[in-house]
Parts: C-alpha cells; structure tokens; sequence
C-alpha cells in the first residue's frame, strides 16, 4: 500500500489525479487539499508515501510548503507552467506533470516513482548551479507551531545562523527556518542584503552605524540597539555594496 | 494646452526680433523719402518699431494664455486696437519730449499719427489671426501624437491582453479541467470546450479601441465568470449585480475584465477557503459605474504580478478620455475595491 495526498487548489485538477490514480491498486489516496495550510498539516498527520503538489495556489506556493517540512515525502509537481520544473528538481521532485498532461504520462511518473521508491535516500544531487539564476526571493515562509507566517523579506532586520537552522530576526520577533546561509545568500538581492560574518547576513537598510572592534574587524550596529559582528572579508564586502 | 505662436522655442526665436527689424527699415526708409533728416528717422523709426515688438510681445502672452472664442470672440479685436491706441499715445508722448522744440517734426508727428494708429491696429489685428492659428494648429498637433500614442498603446494592451489569456496559468488549467471533465462529465467538459472557445474568440477578434455595449461586455465577463467558476468550484462565488441596461450604455471594449481578473488572482490566490467576489453596476448621471470587490488579506505579501492590471486600465482610460480620476482603489477592512467610471455621451 502507498500512501498518497493530493494538494492542488482546482478541484478538477485534484480530480483527474486521482482518476488516474485509480488504475494503480496500490495506492491509496488519504487526503485531497486545496492548499499549502491543510497540505502541510495532512502530511504531518499522515506522513504519506507520496504527494501530488500543484505550485501556485492560495498564500502559499507548494515549493514554500515543501520548504516547511523537516522530512518531504517524494513529490510530483502538477503545475501548467513549465518554468518551475528546474526548481523542481532542485526540490529533488520525483517527476514534473504539466497540466494538461495524459494517462500515459502519468503512468511515466507512477512508473519512475515506483522504480525510486524504498531505495533509501536516492543519490544525492548536487546544488544545480541554475538556482543562482533564479529569482531573487522577496519572501520567507516559516512555521510557527502549527501555523504558517509569510515574512516578506524587507522586513527582516538580520539573519543568524545555527547549525542547519537561520533564525530571521524582525521587529516583529524571531522565526527559525531549516536553511543553510549559502542558499540564504545566493536567493537574496545582494543590493539589500550583505553577509557580513560567516554567521550573519544584515540588511542593509538597517545599519546605522559601523565602528572598529578589535583588530581587523568591525561592529555594525542595526537600529533598535543591535549590534552584529563583521569580519575581515566582511568588511571589504559591505565597503563594497556601500560604496565607501 | 494653450501655446505661444511667436515666442515658442520650437518656431524659432528670430520671428520677433527679425518682424521688429523690417519694421524699423521700412519706416526709416519711408521717413527719408519724406525728407526727414537722417537721425529724426532713426529715432522715430526706432522708437515706432519698439513699440511694435512690445505689441506682439504682449499679443503673443495675450493669446497664449487665453483663448477667445465663441461669446468672446470680440476681444480678438478689442485687445489688439486698444493695444495699439496705448502704444501709439504712450510712442507719440515719447517722441514728443525726445524732439521738444523740433517745430517741424512735431508737425510732422501730429499729422501722421492717425495713419501711424491706422498702420498699428492693422498688423496688430493680423498679428492676433496667425497667433491663434498658430496656437490652433499647435493644440491639433498635441491631439494628433496623443492620438497616435493611444493607438500604439491599445495594441500592446491587446497584446498583452492576448498573452494573459495564453498563460499557461489561465489557457492550460481550463484545458486541465476539461481533460478532467471529458470522463465524470462529458456535457459539462463540452461546455467548457465552448465556453473557452468563444471566450478567446472574443479576445482575439475586440478591438480595443471600438466601443461595444454594455450588454455585450457583460456578456464576455460572464463566460470569463463562468471558466473560472469551473476550474475553482464553490472556492469562487461571484455576486453580479449589474443594473439591466436601459440607456444604451456604451463601453471600451476589454476595459472591465482585467479588473476582475485582478480580483480573482488576488481573492484566490491571496486567500485560502472560500472567496466571494462581487460585481455591482449602474448609471450614475453621466457615467456608468463599476465596482469590483474581492477580500483581501492584508498580513498576504503581495502574489507576483503579471504587471497588466490596474495599472493598464488606469493607462487606457488617461489614454480615452485624458483623466485620471476614473480608476479609483483602495482597501476597505478585509476587502479590496476597485471603482471604475466610464463617462457617458449623448
């Protein structure tokens, strides 16, 4: 038995998955949710096998829901635009179906997760250097307990790293999100945000001030009495961006 | 817009100047041959044609600034001959203190200051003519490159128009939701074959700078209504509340539905759970108004824009009608409002 959850807004959309479904006994459909909100909660409570996951749909998008996991089950994308499907696969999804898409595609997909399946943790792919490309993010989803914060990203004041977390500091508090700094920086435009330190990326809008500290480095101080270390390499970046 | 016939840049700064010059010449040249001496005629003929330049100079602000027409039209001739009156006393009072004592040439003055006045109000009089002409043909001009601006911009705006529709976004979900229909329910998924069909026919075939009526305006928002009412089930629920048309209302074509399209991309996309979309629409005097209002959450960083929404309709109607108090926005608690105005011509 594998276990399923379809998470697509358009009813239809969710419906014709599910038809298609049906071909294959062995899959059981748990849940069918109309948003990321009760596709992250259904996960949680079902830990399914597999997920179908369209990408726009209401607040949240499914690549933002993906990110909210600790541990994503194997995905399909279901989705009518076609420029999502690099960041797919950087999103380590099992197969790409464009809407409108046919039984026999379909049966592709099952066929390839079917093929994946059990095999633990399937070959590590390395970060495709297009991410860089991609555009730069202008918001942060994190989960609070069980509910969903949209952070636009000129509201943070600073990011700090911790092991494999970054908390985002803002006025409004701080919020954890399972993140690593290097892909924090290449998604953030580096005309508002600078890293600073190997543990801090600022925004730079926040800076009121910067003075020396001990040899070689700097203190930069942000508003609100905040004051974040910046190292050698640090500096040269942020006389850089600031054009001192 | 009103425009400067003679001191505008665009026309040359030389016009006045050089008029002011021929002046001068000419009346030097007419003096001598009534045997005036050599400085007398400089003199007067300088002085004659200062106050000519002076009269243009103040005719072209005159003019530039206000146009006469209709019951006005009298201070076409009102303002140039009581210019000139002015001019020639202000000119004769001048000439008379410069040559105090000059018998002759005073004799001379007195004599042709009747033909000097006449001389005055005449190419004043012409003068006011080719100033509004001129200002005429300047306005045409303006009216003219807005025109042809317009007509590039509702070509790109049935463009874009035509892309949106295209979008994957719209144009592949609804052809998702018929591959999904054709089996659970084949009549409903042949409707929808239709209604797509004659929606993008409609797309394609407006002219977006034709006027249609309202009628069929409404028409075309429904199916588009209706489309997504498919592909989105109970989530969309739409409120129409558009007066029956008694009037003969008259709108530009494809200018209502982006609006609505913006609602449901934000409503839906913005919200989770169920969202009411609500369409209201009367006359109101002289325009016909239209409301469009979806809920709104404000917490929601804003979805990524196709960037042709309100703003292109807010273009459109400068474009139509050189206003830019049509389109007004705003939120209202929980709900976004967009209020359209579309004026209304017998």
């Amino acid at each position: 038995m594998i276990r399923t959850i379809i998470i697509d807004d358009e009813p239809l959309a969710a419906g014709i998955v599910q038809e298609f479904l049906a071909g294959f006994p062995q899959f059981h459909v748990l849940e069918l949710c109309q948003d990321g909100f009760q596709g992250m909660k259904a996960i949680q409570q079902h830990k399914p096998d597999l997920i179908f996951l369209d990408v726009q749909m209401p607040k949240i998008s499914g690549f933002e829901m993906l990110e909210l996991l600790d541990e994503p089950p194997a995905v399909i994308f279901t989705t009518a635009f076609d420029q999502y499907a690099l960041k797919a696969f950087d999103a380590k999804a099992m197969d790409y179906l464009l809407k409108p898409f046919s039984q026999a595609r379909f049966k592709q997909a099952i066929d390839r997760f079917l093929e994946n399946w059990g095999k633990e943790s399937r070959e590590e792919m390395p970060e495709s250097e297009l991410t860089q490309l991609a555009e730069k993010t202008s918001r942060l989803v994190v989960r609070v307990k069980n509910d969903i914060k949209i952070i636009p990203v000129a509201e943070v004041n600073y990011f700090e790293a911790e092991d494999d977390y970054v908390t985002i500091h803002t006025a409004g508090g701080k919020y954890l999100k399972k993140l690593t700094m290097k892909t924090l920086e290449e998604s953030l435009d580096n005309g508002k945000f600078a890293r600073v330190h190997r543990s801090f990326i600022i925004n730079l809008n926040r800076i009121t001030g910067i003075e020396p500290y001990e040899r070689d480095t700097y203190l930069v101080k942000l508003g609100s009495g905040v004051q974040i270390p910046v190292s050698k390499t640090g500096y040269a970046r942020l006389r850089q961006v600031l054009g001192l | 817009m009103l425009f400067n016939a003679f001191s505008n840049p665009r026309l040359g700064k030389w016009i006045i100047p050089g008029a002011g010059l021929v002046w001068f010449l000419g009346c030097f040249l007419l003096y001598q041959n009534y045997g005036l001496e050599m400085e007398t005629s400089l003199v007067d003929a300088f002085f004659f044609a200062s106050i000519f330049v002076i009269g243009v100079l103040i005719l072209d602000q005159v003019f530039g600034l206000f146009s006469p027409k209709g019951s006005n039209l009298w201070l076409i001739f009102l303002v140039p001959i009581t210019l000139s009156y002015l001019l020639v006393y202000g000119h004769r009072m001048l000439l008379r203190w410069w040559f105090d004592g000059d018998e002759d040439y005073l004799e001379f003055l007195d004599s042709t200051t009747f033909l000097r006045l006449s001389v005055l109000v005449l190419a004043e009089q012409m003068i006011s003519f080719l100033a509004l002409a001129v200002s005429k043909l300047e306005r045409q001009e303006e009216l003219n490159k807005r025109e042809a601006q317009m007509l590039q911009l509702s070509k790109d705006a049935e463009l874009a128009q035509l892309r949106q529709q295209l979008q994957p976004h719209f144009l592949f979900n609804s052809l998702n939701s018929i591959n999904a229909l054709v089996v659970s329910q084949p009549q409903k998924a042949r409707e929808m074959v239709l209604l797509l069909s004659d929606f993008l026919r409609g797309t394609i075939r407006k002219d977006s700078q034709a006027w249609t009526s309202l009628e069929e305006e409404l028409n075309y928002l429904k199916m588009y209504l209706q489309i997504e009412q498919v592909r989105f089930g109970h989530r969309l629920m739409v409120d129409f509340q558009v007066q029956e048309d008694k009037d003969g209302v008259k709108l530009p074509q494809l200018l209502i539905q982006p609006l609505v399209e913006n609602a449901i991309k934000h409503g839906l996309y913005g919200m989770t759970g169920e969202v009411k979309i609500v369409v209201t629409g009367k006359r109101e005097g002289n325009y016909f108004t239209l409301e469009v209002k979806n809920p709104y959450d404000p917490e929601s960083a804003p979805a990524e824009g196709t960037g042709f929404g309100l703003s292109s309709v807010a273009r459109r109607l400068f474009l139509l009608f050189g206003r830019t108090d049509l389109l007004e926005s705003g939120t209202q608690g929980s709900q976004f409002k967009v209020k359209l105005k579309i004026p209304q011509f017998q």
